[in-house]
Parts: C-alpha cells; structure tokens; sequence
C-alpha cells in the first residue's frame, strides 16, 4: 500500500494505493484547516490508511500546509516503520496537466508565490521532464521567460492576460493523480521546497 | 505505569521526551535554535517553522531509540497545541497526531502553559495543589492558582511585556547577545546593581498585575545617556525585575488563600538570582519554594509528557481534528487585565 498527501494548496488531498492502483481517496478544498482535517481523513481510508509507503507534496505551495502535510507523513512513517518520499507541486500539476491527451508537448506551471512574485517551472512531455529549475519571478520576469503554449496553475490566468498569449488553466495537485509522476519524480526527500529564502533577513 | 511520548515546538525549542507515570524521565531530547536567531537577536517566526519541521521526527526516533522503547509501548502522545507561535504549534501537533493514528493511541493537546505550570510536580512528587505558581518565560509573566489538573485561576498577568521579553530586550540593547536571559544574568553578576535608578512598574499597587514596558524603555534611556558600563545596567535591571516579581507575587501569595506553596517556573525561573529572591520570599511566608531544576524550567518535552500523564490519568485526551491555538489561556475565565489583550 502507498499512502499520498497533498497539502500544498487549499485542498486536503489523502490517497491510498496498492500496487499502483488507487484504492481509495479523501479530496476536500478546506482553505487554511488542513492541521485540523487531515489526519482524521486518512483515518477515514481503509485500514486507517496504513501502507508501507508514503509519498507528500513538498511544495511549493502554502508556508503551513506543506508544513502539516509533512510533520504529519514523516511521524505516520516513523510509526508505520514505512518509507517517506516527497514530491513537487508543480511537477504533479505539470503530470496531470499532460494526461489531457489534447495538451501540447511542452507547458509552464505558475503558483502564487510571496510578495507579488510567482513560482514558476517549465515541463516538457516527453519525455516528463523539467526544462528549468524552479523559479520565483515578478510577473514581468515570468512573461520573458515563459514561451510554453500551456500555463497552468493558481497563477496561469492573470500572467496569460498580462501577456496576452498561452492558454490558461487551473489545476490543483491532488493526491489520487500523484501515480501519474514518474517514479522518479515521487523520490524526492521528504523537505519543504519552499521556493524562496526567509523573509527575514538579519539586520546589518 | 503508564508511558507518555511528549512534543513541544510551541517557540524556538523542537524536543521529545518520553515520561512515566511514576515521574521517570525515560529519555528526552532537545533541538534549540539559537544560531539560527542569534543574527537577529531574538525568536523570528517564520525561522522556527522551518527549523522545527526538519527535527522533530530525528528527535522522536533518538528518544525511543535511546529508552529501548517503540511506539506500540507507550500509553498516549502529548503534544503541545498552543499558544505559541502557530507555524511552530503546527508542527508537533501534527507530528503527535501523525503518531497517535500511526500507534492506535490517544492524544493528549496540551496547553504549553500547563506543562510548566504542571512541571514542578514532575520534580517534586511532595508537591500537592493548590499551590501558587509565578510563570515567568518570554512569552508570560502570570500568577495562577494551581488548584488542580485543568484547574487554574488566574491572579494576574502582564499588561504589556512578559518578564523574559524584558530581559531579551535589555540584552539586544545593551549588545549583550543572545539569549538574552542567560547574557543578562551573567553581565550582572560583574556589575552594580545599586548604580542605574531604574523604574519599579506596579510595586505597591492594589492593582495585582505586571508591566516591564518602562523598565525596558528606561534601560534604553540608560544606555544612551552614556553614564553607565552595559555590566551596571544590567544588575540594576536585573534587581529592578527581581523588586517588581516579588512585590507582585508578594500580593499574589496575600490573596490566595491557603496553598501548599510558592512555586516558580518557566524559562526566567531559571534565573539563579530571581529564584533566590523568591525562595527568601516564600520563607519569610512560612511556605515551601518549589522550582523546578533550571533545564525543566525553559521549554521542553518532558514538561508536556508530565502534562500528558496527568491529563490521561484524568482520562482526558483530544480527537485527532484538534485544532492548534496561537492563544489559549489556561483561565479562559480571567478577566482582562486592563493594558493587556497581546497576551494569552
């Protein structure tokens, strides 16, 4: 069994797999109460979710969800004595953007980021695979680096109407697509990407 | 006997403790962040979020490694789920309920302020309620009347700063480093604490609460008058503290009624020089001085497991959609203090 945890946005996304086959799911846009949902929805999944596997979206997404999608995959792992992988947000949105057998042969997921700025990574399909390191850019940045025909993300319509190309949609990860990832796509360690450094930066 | 796994990330400590029944501390384990908030001179939030995510679980497989224990032999996770700064609750609240579903245990939320307000009968099994505990820590500086587990009353709290700010605020201004407890208490043992007339906020006032926010504004009116030596500054702001947490409890301990007695903790009570104060005080009242060692005063788990064990003695435990709380005040009843509203 492989347990996925999908945190990073406002959805709390639970799903469990055998085999590569999805068994059960737990999917619900819950806004900022995944700390509070999460755990008794993995409950909810048959045999309260245990599996030998976990994998969690690591980000980017949002600074406390991918914080309780992880503190909350490590200790099942630690307890359930199974094996925590992480994955990346954008590289899921980016998969199941591709199952669409419609969509273009390459395409750019943009995310909200902080301060004004986006996440931005560019995909292509085949094979799957990052054309560039993940990025957080000011929306003029994003629009000379983006020339995919796809944008897709939380970001995706308001940088297609700055630019005024590439078509917009919106997709959210949700843990029942994660087989839709390469394996080695869904072998990352289980870290926040969060994207950016810290606010904070010390005083001079 | 029952076995308790406790967790605490509530401020900049991320640590695991594995506590029983009969006050056997099994094993506990401890991460502080002080590099990571040194550059700034005191706790940044979003710092200890991610600090905390990072360490948790290590600290939780060291401390069953070294009990020789496993999950499936313990009798309930505890985990702090408030108040504290949220980003850090967040994290071993999760990782507690992660290993309650995991294990088939119950969880216990538990209030940090409870688990120092408990801890003193972790070191000290004579300790019976009702009893009067100053809570002093970088965060809070009340009275409560202890007078059972999830029983408290609270006498009085600050109406502005907490009694540890003071101190890391004094540090930050005097260059002293951080944190700014320890720095403080060490610069003062070198200076003269006679040498800087300083405010006393409160002393002799009906009124039963706290104020550091002059003092500290007076250590700054000190320090650029240029008159006096960092050393100097601090023993007198440190004796000036010490006038003023007396002088309150001194109050608290006249409207209590009978207690078994006086009781210091959180991370300012490991302050020698404040807990010499405070035990003079409590003699002078013909009561027992309780303080936990210095180690169990400033945040940890052990503290949360022994919060842990009373509530589940109590038979209390939490449903796993708990959620975590930035305030949750122990006296839900108290009256606000007037001033106050930034503290729980």
């Amino acid at each position: 069994m492989m347990l996925a945890i999908d945190t990073a946005t406002d959805a709390c996304s639970v799903a469990l797999f055998d085999g590569g086959k999805l068994v059960a799911e737990r999917h619900e846009i819950v806004g900022r109460g995944h700390a509070e949902k999460l755990i008794p929805m993995i409950a909810e999944l048959p045999g309260k979710g245990r599996a030998q596997g976990i994998i969690v979206d690591c980000g980017p997404g949002s600074f406390t969800g991918l914080r309780v999608g992880l503190s909350a995959a490590r200790a099942l792992g630690l307890g359930w004595q199974a094996q925590v992988y992480g994955y990346s947000s954008l590289a899921l949105m980016a998969a199941m953007a591709f199952s669409d057998a419609n969509a273009p042969g390459r395409l750019a997921v943009t995310i909200a980021g902080g301060h004004g700025e986006m996440f931005v990574q560019r995909f292509t399909r085949k094979p799957f695979a990052e054309i560039a390191p993940l990025a957080s850019l000011t929306p003029d940045a994003a629009i000379a680096e983006i020339e995919e025909p796809l944008l897709i993300g939380n970001a995706a319509a308001e940088l297609s109407a700055l630019s005024g190309v590439g078509e917009a949609r919106d997709i959210r990860p949700r843990a029942a697509e994660t087989m839709l990832l390469p394996k080695a796509f869904r072998e990352l360690p289980p870290s926040p990407i969060y994207g950016r450094a810290p606010d904070a930066k010390p005083p001079q | 006997m029952a076995i308790i796994l406790g967790l605490e990330s509530s401020c900049d400590e991320t640590a695991a403790a594995l506590v029983t029944s009969e006050r056997e501390i099994l094993a506990h384990a401890l991460a502080g962040q002080e590099e990571a908030h040194r550059p700034f001179g005191g706790v940044v939030p979003e710092i200890a979020a991610r600090a905390h995510v990072e360490v948790m679980t290590p600290l939780v497989a060291q401390v069953f490694e070294e009990a020789e224990l496993s999950l499936s032999d313990i009798d309930a996770v505890a985990a702090t789920a408030g108040p504290g700064l949220i980003g850090g609750v967040m994290v071993g609240l999760m990782t507690g309920k992660g290993l309650a579903l995991a294990g088939g245990k119950p969880l216990v939320a538990v209030n940090h302020l409870e688990g120092h307000a408990l801890s003193p009968r972790l070191a000290d099994p004579a300790l019976e309620f009702p009893y009067l505990l100053l809570l002093v820590s970088g965060g809070h500086c009340q009275l409560l009347l202890v007078k059972g587990v999830g029983s408290y009353e609270r006498l009085a709290t600050t109406i502005d700063d907490a009694a540890g700010e003071a101190f890391d605020k004094t540090a930050k201004l005097l260059g002293l480093g951080f944190p700014g407890g320890p720095a403080v208490e060490k610069a003062a043992q070198t200076g003269d604490p006679a040498s800087v007339p300083l405010p006393r906020p409160m002393v002799g006032r009906a009124d039963p609460h706290f104020s550091f926010a002059g003092l500290k504004s007076a250590v700054l009116r000190a320090r650029d008058s240029g008159h006096y030596t960092p050393e100097d500054i601090a023993a007198s702001f440190q004796a000036a503290t010490i006038d003023c947490l007396v002088d309150r409890t001194a109050r608290g301990l006249a409207s209590a009624g009978d207690i078994t007695a006086l009781v210091v903790a959180g991370g300012v009570a490991s302050n020698s020089a404040i807990r010499g104060a405070l035990r003079a005080l409590a003699e002078r009242n013909g009561l027992p001085f309780i303080a936990p060692p210095p180690w169990l005063c400033t945040d940890n788990a052990a503290m949360i497991a022994w919060a842990g064990v009373e509530r589940f003695a109590a038979d209390l435990s939490d449903p796993l959609d708990i959620p975590a709380r930035a305030r949750w005040p122990l006296d839900a009843d108290a009256a606000k203090a007037r001033g106050a509203g930034v503290k729980a």
